[in-house]
C-alpha cells in the first residue's frame, strides 16, 4: 500500500510523525516533490482564485501524487488545541481538493479535532490506521513510535534546527548555528517560510548576509504562551498565538536586531496577526520590521530588494550606535 | 584630471545616469527610457555621456541600482551594486539632512522611506498593483489626450475636486469615464486622478508608517506639480521636490561608489569602451528540474561573463562562468 | 459613559429602542457613507475584509460625537471577526483615542463575566429589566426583519412604482424618531399592513434569486451596495438567507437555538460540507442547495474580499452549480468596488437567468405536457 503524503500546508510541523505512523503500520509513504514552478502552476489552475497562495500549492502537491498512490493524506484538520482553531481553510481542506481535483485516489480525510477536549484522539488514530489495518494494538504501536519521531523532531527544532535544514533526513548538513552576528526573527506560516519556493529562499538568504534566522518555533512553548497572553483576548488561531507570543518576546530580546512577517496575499489571520505585531514593535521596541507579502504573482526582484534594504537597514543602524562612520553621518556632516 | 563619479539607475521604465564629481555637485544627468532593452540602454547611455563630458574627467568610480543592477553592474563594472531604497535613502539625506520621510514614485513602481536622525529606519514598496504608481496616471493622461507634462498644470486649475474611486488603474479608468459622462470639469478629474493617486499611495504604502516632516517626493512622478499639491493637501506639510528629482536613485549610487573606492583604493570601472563591446544575452530553459527555470546566458564579444535565472545555481555558480569572468 | 456600537442593517433602531427603555445614554453612529468607509480603511490593515473596515469607521465617526464605550457581540473563531476588537483597540490606542470596548461574550465560558459587562452596559443590575429590554429589541427587530423580507418579496410585483419605498421611508423616519420598544413595535405593524396591501401586478414575469455568502454583506445594504433594491428593479424577487434577528440571537445565546432551519440548512450542505468551517461557510453551502431545490430561478453569493469561510464555500459552489443546475453568481466586494462594473455584472446575471427561464418555457411548451 502505498500513502501519499503533500509536501504542504503543516507537512512542515508535522512529516516526521505522519510518516514514522504510516511506515511502521507497513505502509509506503510518498512524499510530493518539493514545491516547484510546475506544482505550483498546477495549484493555480486548479484552485479558486480567491484562496491564498499555500491553499493553491498544496492542491499542486495532491495533483503531483494523485496518479503514483493509492491513498493520499489529507486531514481536515480542525483544532490541534483546546479553544483553538487553525483557519477556516483548513477546516474545508477535504472538501476543497476534492472540488478542485478530478479522479483523485482515495482520501484519507479524518478530521483532527481538538477543540474541546484531547479525548478524541485516540479515536482519531485508529480512524486514520484504519485504513491500513484494523488491529488496533498494531495502530497503538505505531503511534508511540510516530510520537517519538515527533518529540525528536521538536527538540532538534528547539534546539536552533529549522525544518529546512532538517528536510530529507540531512541532519548533520553543515550548519553553521548562531555563529552569525546579526540575529533575525522570521516570523509566518511554516507553510511559507520553510517552502523554499514560496519563501523565495529567504532564509538561505538571510544567511548569505552574515544573518542568523531563528522562527517563532526556535522559541521555549511555555515563555511564548506567557507572551501571548498580554493580549486582553486569547486569541483562538494555534498559529497567530505562537507567533504573536514570539513576536513580543522577541521585541524584548535585545540580541534579536529585527523582524521580518512573511505573509501570503490574502491570509486572514496573517492581516490580524501581523497588524497587531507590526504595530507593537513600533510602539514598544526600535527594532526594524518589515512585513513581506509572497502570491504567485510575486517576482524574486522585488523580494530580493526588499532583504536587502532591510539588512542594509540593520546594519546601518548598528553601524551607527557604534559610532562608525555611516553612510548617513558621512553624507550629512559633509 | 578631474575625478569624477558614474551612479547609473537601471529602472523597468527608464535607465538614468548622472556625473558626480568628488564635490558631489551634479555635472550631467541623462534620462532615457528602457524600453525592455537595458542593455542597449546602458550602452546608448554611456556613450552619450561620454561625448557630452568634458576630456580631463576620469571616472573614479561607478555605482549601480535599480532592477537591472546586477546586470548593468557586470557589465560597467560597478564597484557598487545597491538596491534602490538605500540608494534612494542616501541622495535624499544628501539634499535634506534630517529629511524624515521620503516619497518615491516611479513609473511602475513606488516606495516610502522614512529616516529617523539620518538612519534608515523603515521602508515599503508597492506591492499590490500599479495603483500608487506613475503608470496610474500615464493610462488616464493618454486616456484623456493630455501630454503627461501638462497633467499638473490642469490639475492645478482646478476649483473643486472630483472623486475617482477605484485602487486599479482600469477601475480608476471605468469610474473616470462615468465622471466624464456626468459632464464634470476637465481639470476636475485630472485634480481627482491626482488625488486617487495620492490616496492609493498612502493607503497602500502610508500605512501605519508615520509619515514625519520633512517630506522629500522624488522620482519621475515628482514633476509633476498636481501630485505634489495633492500630497501636500493630504499630508498638510510642505512637500520639497529636490533639483534632480528623477534621477536620484542614480545620485545615491555615486555617493555610495564614492564611498566604496575611497576604501578599496580603485575602481572595477571598465571604461567607456564597454559601450562599443557587443553584448549578447541568450536565455533557455533548464531541464534539470521541473522548476524549468528561465536561465539568462551573458556574453561579452563572445566570451561568457556571467548567468543568471537559476533557483539552483546551477548554472550562476558555474565554474566555467567564473573562468571566464577572470579571464 | 456614553456608548455606541457598529452599524448593520437597521439594527441601529431596535438598539436605540432597547437603551431608551433601558434610560441608557448613546450615540447612533452616523450612516455608513463613503466617509465611513474612507476612514475605516485608511487606519485598518490592508488585507483585513471589509466589514472591520466599516467598523472602524463607524466608531471613529462615533467617537467624535463624543461616545466613550463601544460594544461588540462577540465570537471565538475561526473567522477573523471574532478577533476585529483586539485589532481595533490597538489602532484607536494608536490613532490616540480613549474608547472602552465591552465585549458581550462569555470569556472563556466565564459566565458571570457576562453578565457584568451586560449589566454595566445596561445600567442596571435589575437582570429581569434587562431580559425585558432585551427580548423587546429583539421582537422589534424581527418585525423590522420581516417588513424588508416582505418588501424584497413583493416590490417587483408592485402596480405603481415606488409605493413601497415610501412606506418604508416613511417607517425609518418615524421609526428614528420614536422612543422605547413599545412604541417601535406599533409603527413597524402598521407598516406591514400596508405593505402587504399594495395592488401588485401578479402577472409579472418575475425571477426568484436567493442571496447567500458572508452575514454582514448580506444584510448590511451600504456593504452590498443594495443588491435587493438592484435585484427587484430588475424584475427579480429576492430572498436573503441571513436576517439581523437570526445573528443577534446566534450571538448572544452562542448558537444553540437549533432552530429546524439550521438543521434543515446543515443536512442539505452535508454532502459536500461535513464541519462547520468558521463564519456562515456551511450555511453558504446548505442555502445555495436549498433555494435550488425550492426551484428559485438563481443564487448569488456575496462576500467580502479575503473573506476565509466564504473562500472554501465559494470554491465548492462550482459543483454544486452543476449538481443542483442552478446558475450561481459570485460578487466579492471591497472598497474599491465600483457600483458601475457591480451593476453590469448583476445585469448581465439576470440576462441569464431570464434567457434560461426563457429557454425552459420553450422547451414545455414544445414538450406534449
Amino acid at each position: 500500500m502505498k500513502i501519499g503524503i503533500p509536501r504542504g500546508l503543516l507537512y512542515y510541523y508535522y512529516y516526521p510523525l505522519w510518516r514514522k505512523f504510516f511506515e511502521t503500520l507497513g505502509a509506503q509513504v510518498l512524499i510530493s516533490k518539493k514545491t516547484n514552478k510546475k506544482i505550483v502552476d498546477n495549484g493555480v489552475k486548479n484552485t479558486v482564485d480567491d484562496a491564498c497562495l499555500p491553499i493553491k500549492v498544496y492542491i499542486g502537491h495532491v495533483m503531483d501524487l494523485k496518479n503514483q498512490v493509492d491513498l493520499i493524506f489529507v486531514p481536515k484538520m480542525m483544532s490541534i488545541h483546546k479553544d483553538e482553531y487553525i483557519c477556516p481553510k483548513f477546516c474545508g481542506l477535504p472538501e476543497m481538493v476534492r472540488s478542485g481535483i478530478k479522479d483523485l485516489p482515495q482520501m484519507i480525510d479524518t478530521t483532527i479535532d481538538f477543540h474541546k477536549s484531547k479525548k478524541k484522539l485516540s479515536k482519531t488514530v485508529y480512524e486514520m490506521g484504519n485504513y491500513i489495518t484494523k488491529d488496533r494494538k498494531k495502530i497503538d504501536f505505531a503511534f508511540e513510535k510516530a510520537l517519538k519521531e515527533h518529540e525528536s523532531y521538536k527538540v532538534q527544532i528547539k534546539n536552533g534546527m529549522l525544518p529546512i535544514d532538517l528536510e530529507d533526513h540531512k541532519i548533520f548538513k553543515n550548519i553553521n548555528l548562531h555563529r552569525r552576528k546579526v540575529k533575525i526573527l522570521l516570523l509566518g506560516h511554516p507553510y511559507n517560510i520553510y517552502d523554499a519556493y514560496l519563501s523565495m529562499n529567504i532564509i538561505e538568504k538571510l544567511r548569505e548576509h552574515n544573518m542568523d534566522v531563528i522562527t517563532q518555533d526556535s522559541f521555549d512553548t511555555k515563555v511564548m504562551n506567557e507572551k501571548a497572553a498580554i493580549m486582553d483576548k486569547k486569541i483562538f488561531w494555534s498559529f497567530g498565538r505562537k507567533v504573536i507570543g514570539a513576536a513580543f518576546y522577541a521585541m524584548e530580546q535585545k540580541d534579536i536586531q529585527g523582524i521580518i512577517y512573511l505573509s501570503s496575499f490574502g491570509c486572514g489571520i496573517d492581516s490580524v496577526i501581523a497588524d497587531i505585531i507590526e504595530r507593537r514593535t513600533r510602539r514598544n521596541s526600535d527594532k526594524p520590521f518589515i512585513l513581506l507579502t509572497i502570491d504567485e504573482h510575486t517576482g524574486e526582484a522585488g523580494i530580493n530588494t526588499r532583504i536587502e534594504a532591510f539588512v542594509d537597514m540593520i546594519k546601518w543602524r548598528g553601524k551607527n550606535e557604534n559610532n562608525f562612520s555611516t553612510y548617513g553621518k558621512n553624507l550629512s556632516t559633509r | 584630471m578631474r575625478k569624477c563619479y558614474l551612479g547609473v539607475d537601471i529602472g523597468s521604465v527608464s535607465t538614468n545616469i548622472i556625473v558626480m564629481d568628488a564635490d558631489e555637485q551634479i555635472l550631467d544627468t541623462l534620462y532615457i527610457r528602457t524600453q525592455g532593452k537595458p542593455i542597449e540602454t546602458i550602452k546608448k547611455g554611456l556613450s552619450q555621456i561620454k561625448n557630452r563630458l568634458d576630456k580631463d574627467i576620469e571616472i573614479y568610480g561607478v555605482g549601480t541600482t535599480g532592477s537591472g543592477r546586477q546586470l548593468g553592474g557586470i557589465m560597467i563594472g560597478a564597484d557598487v551594486i545597491k538596491n534602490e531604497i538605500t540608494a534612494h535613502g542616501i541622495a535624499a539625506l544628501n539634499f535634506v539632512p534630517d529629511v524624515k520621510t521620503i516619497i518615491e514614485i516611479g513609473g511602475q513602481d513606488s516606495k516610502i522611506i522614512l529616516l529617523r536622525d539620518g538612519v534608515l529606519y523603515d521602508f515599503a514598496m508597492n506591492t499590490v498593483c500599479a495603483a500608487g504608481t506613475g503608470s496610474f496616471i500615464d493610462r488616464q493622461a493618454e486616456r484623456l489626450d493630455i501630454p503627461i507634462e501638462e497633467f499638473g498644470k490642469w490639475a492645478l486649475k482646478s476649483k473643486s475636486t472630483v472623486r475617482i474611486a477605484g485602487r486599479c488603474a482600469v477601475f480608476a479608468e471605468s469610474d473616470m469615464i462615468h465622471k466624464q459622462q456626468l459632464g464634470h470639469n476637465q481639470e476636475d478629474i485630472i485634480n481627482g486622478l491626482c488625488e486617487a493617486l495620492v490616496r492609493n499611495y498612502l493607503n497602500n504604502l502610508g500605512k501605519g508608517k508615520e509619515i514625519k516632516s520633512p517630506v522629500i517626493f522624488q522620482g519621475g512622478v515628482a514633476a509633476n506639480i498636481g501630485i505634489k499639491r495633492a500630497f501636500e493637501k493630504i499630508l498638510g506639510y510642505e512637500v520639497m521636490v529636490p533639483p534632480h528629482a528623477n534621477v536620484m536613485g542614480a545620485i545615491g549610487a555615486a555617493l555610495l561608489a564614492k564611498e566604496e573606492t575611497a576604501k578599496a583604493g580603485e575602481s572595477k570601472f571598465k571604461g567607456f569602451e564597454v559601450a562599443d563591446s557587443n553584448y549578447t544575452v541568450k536565455s533557455f530553459e533548464c531541464e534539470y528540474c521541473p522548476n524549468m527555470c528561465e536561465v539568462v546566458e551573458f556574453r561579452r564579444d563572445e566570451k561568457m561573463v556571467a548567468r543568471w535565472g537559476d533557483k539552483c545555481g546551477r548554472w550562476s555558480h558555474d565554474k566555467t562562468a567564473k573562468d571566464e569572468k577572470l579571464a | 459613559m456614553k456608548i455606541t456600537f457598529p452599524h448593520m442593517g437597521k439594527t441601529y433602531l431596535p438598539v436605540k429602542a432597547m437603551f431608551d427603555d433601558l434610560g441608557v445614554e448613546f450615540v447612533v453612529p452616523p450612516k455608513n457613507s463613503k466617509k465611513t468607509l474612507e476612514i475605516g480603511t485608511k487606519y485598518s490593515p490592508e488585507l483585513i475584509c471589509l466589514p472591520m473596515k466599516i467598523n472602524l469607521g463607524n466608531y471613529i465617526e462615533s467617537i467624535e460625537k463624543g461616545a466613550d464605550t463601544i460594544i461588540v457581540t462577540g465570537s471565538c473563531g475561526p473567522c477573523r471577526y471574532g478577533y476585529f476588537v483586539e485589532v481595533e483597540k490597538e489602532i484607536l490606542k494608536d490613532l490616540g483615542y480613549d474608547a472602552e470596548f465591552v465585549v458581550l461574550e462569555a470569556p472563556n465560558g466565564n459566565k458571570k463575566e457576562f453578565f457584568n459587562r451586560v449589566s454595566k452596559v445596561a445600567n442596571t443590575k435589575n437582570m429581569m429589566k434587562i431580559a425585558n429590554a432585551l427580548k423587546n429589541g429583539i421582537k422589534v427587530l424581527r418585525k423590522l426583519d420581516r417588513v424588508e423580507e416582505s418588501i424584497l418579496k413583493l416590490r417587483p410585483y408592485e402596480k405603481n412604482k415606488g409605493e413601497m419605498d415610501q412606506l418604508y421611508n416613511a417607517l425609518i423616519k418615524s421609526l428614528e424618531k420614536s422612543t422605547g420598544t413599545y412604541q417601535m413595535a406599533k409603527v413597524i405593524d402598521q407598516t406591514q399592513e400596508n405593505i402587504e396591501s399594495v395592488k401588485l401586478d401578479k402577472n409579472r414575469e418575475i425571477l426568484k434569486v436567493g442571496i447567500i455568502g458572508e452575514i454582514y454583506t448580506i444584510i448590511e445594504d451600504f456593504a452590498n451596495i443594495d443588491i435587493g433594491k438592484k435585484l427587484n428593479e430588475l424584475g427579480v424577487a429576492v430572498h436573503k438567507s441571513h436576517t439581523a434577528s437570526g445573528w443577534i440571537f446566534e450571538h448572544l445565546f452562542y448558537n444553540n437555538i437549533g432552530s429546524t432551519r439550521e438543521k434543515k440548512v446543515y443536512k442539505a450542505a452535508n454532502p459536500y460540507m461535513k464541519t462547520m468551517v468558521g463564519g456562515h461557510g456551511r450555511e453558504t453551502i446548505g442555502n445555495a442547495i436549498l433555494y435550488a431545490e425550492e426551484g428559485y430561478d438563481g443564487v448569488i453569493q456575496v462576500m467580502p474580499f479575503t473573506c476565509m469561510p466564504e473562500i472554501v464555500a465559494m470554491s465548492l459552489l462550482p459543483q454544486i452549480q452543476n449538481d443542483k443546475n442552478i446558475p450561481i453568481l459570485t460578487l466579492i466586494i471591497d472598497e474599491m468596488t465600483g457600483e458601475a462594473g457591480y451593476v453590469t455584472r448583476l445585469e448581465a446575471y439576470i440576462d441569464l437567468l431570464r434567457n434560461r427561464r426563457g429557454k425552459h418555457k420553450n422547451e414545455k411548451m414544445l414538450s406534449w405536457r
